[in-house]
């Protein structure tokens, strides 16, 4: 007790020698860390002893200080930096194991067998074992080849040079191919290739043999069939650990470097269509691919050196290389066709500190930083790079290389464009994620290093519109179509890396201003076993683009193109073809224009989605059936209306523009005896986030009884339930005066009087049907309910006050005041700052309807309320990183599901910056208030600008059990529906994610579906449907009868259960149209209690000798289930098989 | 409830450690279960209250939602006559509920399980209910006397939530008019009080020992709060800081002291994440 006194008195002044125990733990830290993994691990603010803290500094700790103070404005980056880099570096043991491997792999490979000379195309001194890793097309070539043991074998790429990082090692081993089996003409007509393929093929063929090796495959270098490569494992357990990839080169210098300009032709069109032409070998179209692809065999030693050279200058580099390659995985921009890999991360920084853009002296934190700077601000597509100091005279210019190749980024050598199959979108990408990232390092309230580099960023979750094209083999007509012989030659027959530009080109010039960014995923590369032939070119996974939508001009219906006399028209009408038409626009102006369908919001979200099928249809010989669209597969779920299809948006919007009517209207009202201050709505109809927005209904009167006195229709007893009428609530706040009373019953009585006074006037001057009661007034308008409330501001403050015992006012805390706070405080204000994001965001009231929907279905409704789910929503909108903010609902909803289940809700608190009150020293604030009194705050903390230390919205719920059933739940859901909506070969049911699992449930209470009013808005299609008194037709603006409001059997029978048997169990159930409560026995209430007056409910004593003991009278509490939900219960299942009865 | 149902002969009461009587209660005739009501005379030391007498009220325990107090008063009158019934969620001593509010006013009742408080007109009717056999059971709804439950019952509540406005204004009113005439007898009082302190003719100040509520100033916590917190003020406000050296040089000792403890607790931070393996990027 000694050490809490000390405490109070000074936070600083501990007992000594307890906080050196502290110390020394803390100097121990990784070995405690690793004891400690299974405790729960727990964050305690630091604890330092007075003399720690104020024992003069050495000059070493005051700089090292210093430089975690300035350099960064958190030490806290520099050491996860490190971490990080500790997590990726290989060890010592792996390098150990990867020498002595490579060192037997080189010793095998110097004592390959000769051969005799044969022709290219004999392939007969090959046992059929082994298959030659290319795709003969066209068969034959000419040229003589043997195997002779290789010239040298020499390590390259990033394992020699200490990029090399983890996972998937990948070690390179260069084997010089003899001069004398290749021939200076070699470079013509794919000769080269072939050898080199053969020579792959004669070395798999030994190697088979030989028991060192554990398995073999062939691949081929960033997709490209020309350069294939051998892929070896190390034998046993350590097959996966790391792979060597052994490529073929020439003897360096062996082809002269000019024969490869971008503008030279070495694939001869004669002999590659077998067709006789007689065109000169000047006009023969040149092979710019082809080219680079088999120059940058010629120099891998020559580039290793270099960045040997660069890197023995700058300490760093091998750690910033470490970095980038991390930053760039995250982004899966890291491997396959015309990636930027990591041997181009190198080169980058190399460029920027060759060029004196970043100096030798920085660190790895720094490289990063000004890479990415220098990638935002850079665009290789227009402005290349070249790393040549003084290039030789035949060497292309800068200008020459733009004109073939999309991205330039020029080699020491001054000839080779190592971009040279990058596509312009996937540059695009780059500069975007890298200037989307600076922008998150710059905001000192993002965690920069984990939205940088530890959040994997897929492309189903960055996009907001993903499309596939599922059969690759249509791209063969679509080069056809498009005229690309002379690309396909270049491209060696690959007719989807032929195609992608061109038809990314398309794609972009048709979405236009509707998108941000088009994007489109790497194929990555291919593995075959070396004993089947090379996959053909079709055989890779779909190609998926990913769109990142405008969310102004996205939905638009319309595209407005130039005039009908202007010469741009022709161009116009031959990119829509026949979809153009003349339209004369209320301006006057008559233009051509392409209209597409769409009436509701949710139709016209899939206006990109026309577009893409249509021009792929037109210009590229796709059919609609071969491109898949994942752009609204989830919104099924909250779909409403027969008719015109909608996801709910013009409803809310109907709901809000009665509801400003009806704001108005209360404000223009005369005759109150105090005035109005505000009128502010507070539902979540009115920020268009209910799941499903209140219909306007018009009654059939004939369905219900009446209730005399008031005029207003009653459920009918033996009738189905009536329709659910949601009452919308709305706040109307009085002026405050001294007439008002200062009591709480009295304040009480004087509302209902205005609740009064208000129905009167409504009903006198607009002819409303009213309900005034001592809590709200209904307002009965457009076929819509609103439940007005009047609020006192200073009732809060009443209801806190009390006089004690000595007469002393004393102001204290309830939770009535706070429920009072919350309904007419801080419930219209999130109200209204939510509407206002909705106004930003158009997808935001989607994305919430469709979280909120999952919610309820898996039975999380009660737990994850809706003002926290909107809350949870808000928050990625508001504060996206590392993504944009959502511009589908979908993508939205996967980053629901993806925060929910890797959110640190343990050691973090949520901060939702709604309207960006919160500066950077707010969060400070809020992060060191959480983690100083965490143990006594909600599992689930969520931190707003009004609300910094409470998380008001979570108080009550979620429990850390239901938490952590939420966060697993979440996480399969996530997983279910990512692989669903990106595998093309499921049957698509993303319904699955919205059926929750029963089997953990104790009993199951079946509800009949006629007393269920929301039956119609269950996850899947009841079979059966009841009238519930609502006709079809236009809805009176006022008068009638008043309807049933608010009558819910379900649930007001969850109310009932909860209120009886809350102690002894929970109740779950779906609020959207539900028909089962699923019941799960709290596993304290069955261990026997001593009897005592206050803990007997429900429960029946069991007498041992002299003592009482009480267990739950389950038999009678399902009894009660029964009795309590008469007429409602269909059957009652209880699954005695995990508990007795 | 195995032993005691050995222990006990049919038509015995069934008496449990603590001096209570199980009663067993079931919905309707055909019920299968049955809850186990608990029953002893009520017996408090300290209370004295009228509405709860010693020897006449019967202290229930564990009493269904379901069951009102109009079914509590019926189900007990085979004991003997019952003058009245009080149903709460916890047990305790009788509250004077201030004011008397119409229904439409009273906070909602929880519809929990219960305790009761039986008042019998005999205290003859006490002993017949502590000697109820245990094994013939309280039966609450039967042909007589229908309990509403389910769907019929909310649709009743429903039906019954209505409130004529008129009504509602006549309730309001006479509550307003009760409260204004409570607010101007304590205005009276105090104007009554005040002038007792009043100087008389001769200059003579009657000192009385008054009531705490009726000072002039405004006495309230908040108020005690503030004045402390202006006198703190005052003093800090006299302090010089930059006075002496060894201020000065506690300033930067401060700074230090502060960077040190940031450090420490990223590399706290570190730690902990480390152990989560938080570092692993993928």
């Amino acid at each position: 007790m000694k050490k809490k006194q000390a405490v109070a008195e000074d936070p600083a002044e501990m007992i000594p020698s307890e906080s050196r125990e502290e110390e020394e733990e803390e100097n121990e830290a990784p070995v405690k860390a690793k004891r400690s993994k299974t405790e729960e691990v727990v964050y305690h603010p630091v604890k330092l002893s007075r003399s720690d803290l104020y024992r003069p500094p050495t000059a070493e700790e005051l700089n090292q200080l210093k430089e975690a103070e300035s350099l960064f404005h958190c030490s806290l980056l520099k050491m996860q930096m490190e971490e990080l880099l500790k997590e990726v570096a290989l060890s010592e043991r792996r390098k150990q194991q990867i020498d002595s491997f490579i060192q037997t792999v080189t010793k095998r490979l110097r004592t390959v067998p000769e051969s005799p000379e044969v022709e290219v195309s004999d392939l007969s001194w090959l046992s059929n074992a082994v298959k030659v890793p290319f795709l003969l097309v066209p068969k034959t070539t000419k040229g003589k080849f043997h195997m002779t043991p290789p010239a040298s074998v020499d390590l390259i790429g990033s394992y020699p040079l200490g990029t090399c990082t983890k996972p998937r090692v990948m070690v390179d081993l260069a084997v010089t191919i003899p001069a004398d089996v290749l021939h200076p003409k070699d470079v013509v007509n794919q000769r080269y290739p072939r050898k080199r393929a053969l020579y792959l093929a004669g070395l798999a063929q030994y190697l088979a043999s030989s028991s060192d090796i554990g398995s073999m495959l062939y691949s081929c270098l960033h997709g490209n069939r020309l350069r294939p490569v051998l892929l070896l494992t190390p034998p046993g357990k350590d097959s996966s650990s790391f792979t060597v990839r052994v490529h073929a080169c020439p003897p360096p210098g062996f082809f002269k470097p000019s024969r490869f300009h971008p503008q030279r032709n070495n694939i001869r069109t004669e002999w590659y269509t077998g067709l006789q032409t007689t065109q000169s070998e000047s006009s023969e179209p040149p092979t710019p691919l082809y080219n680079s692809s088999v120059l940058g065999d010629l120099l891998p030693r020559a580039h290793l050196q270099f960045l040997s050279a660069v890197s023995s200058q700058c300490s760093a580099f091998a750690d910033g290389v470490a970095l980038l390659k991390v930053w760039l995985r995250q982004r899966e921009l890291h491997q396959g066709t015309g990636c930027f890999n990591g041997f181009l991360a190198s080169m980058l920084i190399a460029y920027l500190l060759t060029s004196h853009r970043i100096s030798n002296s920085m660190t790895a934190y720094q490289l990063l930083r000004n890479t990415l700077n220098f990638l935002a601000s850079t665009d290789l597509t227009v402005n290349g790079i070249s790393l040549a100091k003084d290039p030789d005279s035949t060497a292309p210019s800068l200008a020459e290389f733009h004109n073939a190749f999309q991205v330039v980024f020029v080699d020491p050598s001054g000839h080779l464009n190592m971009c040279a199959d990058m596509t312009a979108c996937t540059y695009k990408q780059l500069q975007h994620e890298a200037s989307v990232s600076m922008e998150f390092w710059d905001n000192p309230t993002v965690d920069g290093f984990h939205s940088l580099l530890m959040t994997p960023k897929p492309m189903i979750r960055t996009s907001d519109h993903i499309f596939q094209l599922c059969e690759l083999v249509k791209l063969q007509s679509s080069c056809k179509k498009l005229n690309l012989l002379s690309e396909l030659m270049d491209h060696s027959g690959n007719y989807v890396h032929t195609a992608l530009p061109y038809i990314l080109s398309l794609l972009q010039r048709g979405l236009g201003q509707r998108i941000h960014l088009l994007t489109h995923s790497l194929s990555p590369d291919p593995e075959w076993s070396v004993e089947s032939e090379a996959p053909k070119h079709k055989a890779q996974p779909p190609l998926s683009f990913g769109v990142l939508l405008m969310p102004e001009l996205a939905a638009s219906a319309l595209d407005r193109g130039p005039p009908a006399d202007s010469p741009k028209a022709a161009e116009f009408r031959q990119l829509w073809g026949s979809r153009s038409e003349l339209r004369r626009f209320q301006d006057g102006a008559i233009t051509e224009a392409v209209l597409w369908d769409g009436e509701s919001m949710c139709q016209k979200r899939l206006v990109p989605r026309q577009i893409i099928t249509h021009l792929l249809q037109l210009h590229a010989d796709i059919p609609e059936s071969s491109v898949r669209y994942v752009g609204a597969m989830v919104d099924d779920v909250i779909k409403t209306g027969s008719e015109l299809p909608s996801t709910g948006e013009e409803e809310s919007l109907l709901v809000v523009q009665s509801y400003d009517d009806l704001s108005r209207k209360l404000w223009r009202l005369e005759g109150l005896p105090l005035s109005i201050t505000a009128v502010q709505g507070a539902h979540p109809a009115l920020r268009y986030t209910q799941v499903f927005p209140p219909l306007p209904l018009k009654l059939d009167y004939s369905f219900f009884d009446r209730e005399k006195t008031s005029r207003s229709l009653v459920p009918k007893e033996g009738k189905p339930c009536p329709a659910y009428i949601t009452p919308i609530t709305v706040i109307c706040h009085m002026e405050g005066s001294g007439k008002w009373p200062h009591d709480r019953l009295a304040i009480r009585h004087i509302r209902t009087a205005f609740h009064i006074r208000l129905g009167e006037l409504l009903k006198k001057h607009h002819n409303y049907m009213c309900r005034p009661c001592p809590t709200h007034l209904d307002v009965w308008k457009d076929g819509l309910v609103f439940r007005i409330q009047v609020a006192y501001h200073r009732e809060p403050q009443v209801l806190r006050e009390s006089v004690n015992a000595e007469g002393l006012l004393v102001v204290r805390d309830n939770e009535e005041a706070q429920a009072l706070e919350m309904a007419t405080i801080h419930k219209p204000l999130l109200t209204s700052t939510l509407h206002g994001l909705q106004q930003q965001h158009p997808c935001f009231g989607a994305v919430c309807r469709l979280a909120k929907r999952w919610l309820g279905a898996q039975l999380f409704s009660d737990d994850i309320t809706e003002d926290t789910a909107d809350l949870l929503v808000a928050s990625l909108f508001l504060q996206p990183a590392p993504f944009t903010p959502p511009g589908s609902p979908q993508v939205g909803f996967l980053r629901f599901l993806h925060l929910l289940s890797s959110f640190d809700w343990r050691n973090n608190p949520l901060v939702v910056n709604l309207n960006n009150q919160l500066a950077a020293t707010d969060y400070t604030e809020i992060k060191n208030d959480f983690t100083a009194t965490r143990e006594s705050l909600p599992v689930l903390f969520i931190a707003t600008p009004k609300d910094k230390k409470q998380s008001i919205w979570t108080k009550r719920a979620p429990s850390v059990q239901i938490l952590q059933r939420v966060v697993m739940v979440a996480a399969e859901s996530l997983k279910l529906l990512e692989n669903q909506l990106m595998d093309s070969n499921k049957i698509q049911d993303v319904r699955v994610v919205m059926r929750p699992p029963l089997d953990a449930y104790d009993v199951l209470i079946h509800l009949n579906p006629k007393q269920v009013p929301l039956l119609v808005q269950a996850v899947d299609p009841p079979t059966v449907t009841f009238s519930r008194g609502v006709m079809a037709g236009n809805v009176t603006q006022s008068g009638g009868a008043l309807p049933v409001i608010d009558y819910n059997p379900v649930s007001l029978y969850m109310a009932e259960l909860r209120e009886a048997f809350g102690d002894l169990a929970l109740f779950f159930c779906d609020p959207h149209g539900g028909t089962v409560i699923a019941v799960l026995w709290k596993p304290k209430a069955f261990i026997p209690m001593p009897f005592k007056t206050s803990q007997v409910s429900a429960r029946s004593v069991v007498v041992t000798g002299e003592e009482a003991n009480t267990v739950p009278n389950v038999e009678a509490i399902l009894e009660d289930f029964r009795i309590m939900g008469k007429g409602l219960i269909k059957s009652l299942e209880a699954r005695t098989e995990k508990w007795s009865l | 409830m195995a032993p005691s149902k050995k222990k006990h002969a049919s038509g015995q009461p069934c008496i449990i450690p603590g001096g209570f009587t199980v009663l067993s209660l079931q919905f309707s005739s055909d019920s299968v279960a049955q809850h186990k009501l608990y029953v002893k005379e009520h017996k408090v030391r300290a209370e004295k209250s009228s509405h709860r007498p010693l020897d006449r009220t019967l202290f229930v325990l564990n009493i269904p939602p379901y069951c009102s107090e109009g079914v509590v008063k019926e189900l007990f009158s085979q004991f003997g006559c019952v003058q009245s019934v009080e149903l709460r969620d916890h047990p305790g001593s009788f509250q004077d509920s201030g004011p008397k509010l119409s229904r439409f006013f009273k906070p909602v009742a929880k519809q929990g399980f219960r305790v009761g408080y039986v008042v019998f007109e005999n205290s003859s009717s006490l002993r017949a209910a502590k000697s109820h056999p245990h094994d013939v059971s309280l039966v609450v709804c039967t042909e007589q006397r229908p309990v509403k439950t389910g769907v019929q019952k909310w649709i009743q509540q429903y039906t019954e939530s209505f409130i004529n406005p008129d009504k509602l204004q006549h309730i309001v009113d006479s509550f307003m008019e009760g409260y204004d005439k409570r607010k101007e007898e304590e205005a009276e009082r105090q104007r009554k009080e005040a002038e007792q302190q009043q100087e008389d003719e001769e200059g003579w100040v009657k000192v009385t020992r008054g009531s705490k509520g009726t000072k002039g100033r405004p006495h309230s916590e908040a108020a005690n709060e503030r004045t402390l917190q202006k006198e703190m003020r005052k003093k800090k406000r006299k302090e010089l800081l930059n006075f002496y050296t060894w201020q000065h040089r506690n300033t930067q000792k401060e700074h230090i002291a502060d960077l040190r403890k940031k450090f420490e607790e990223d590399k706290q931070r570190i730690a902990l994440l480390r152990a989560q393996r938080k570092f692993k990027p993928y």
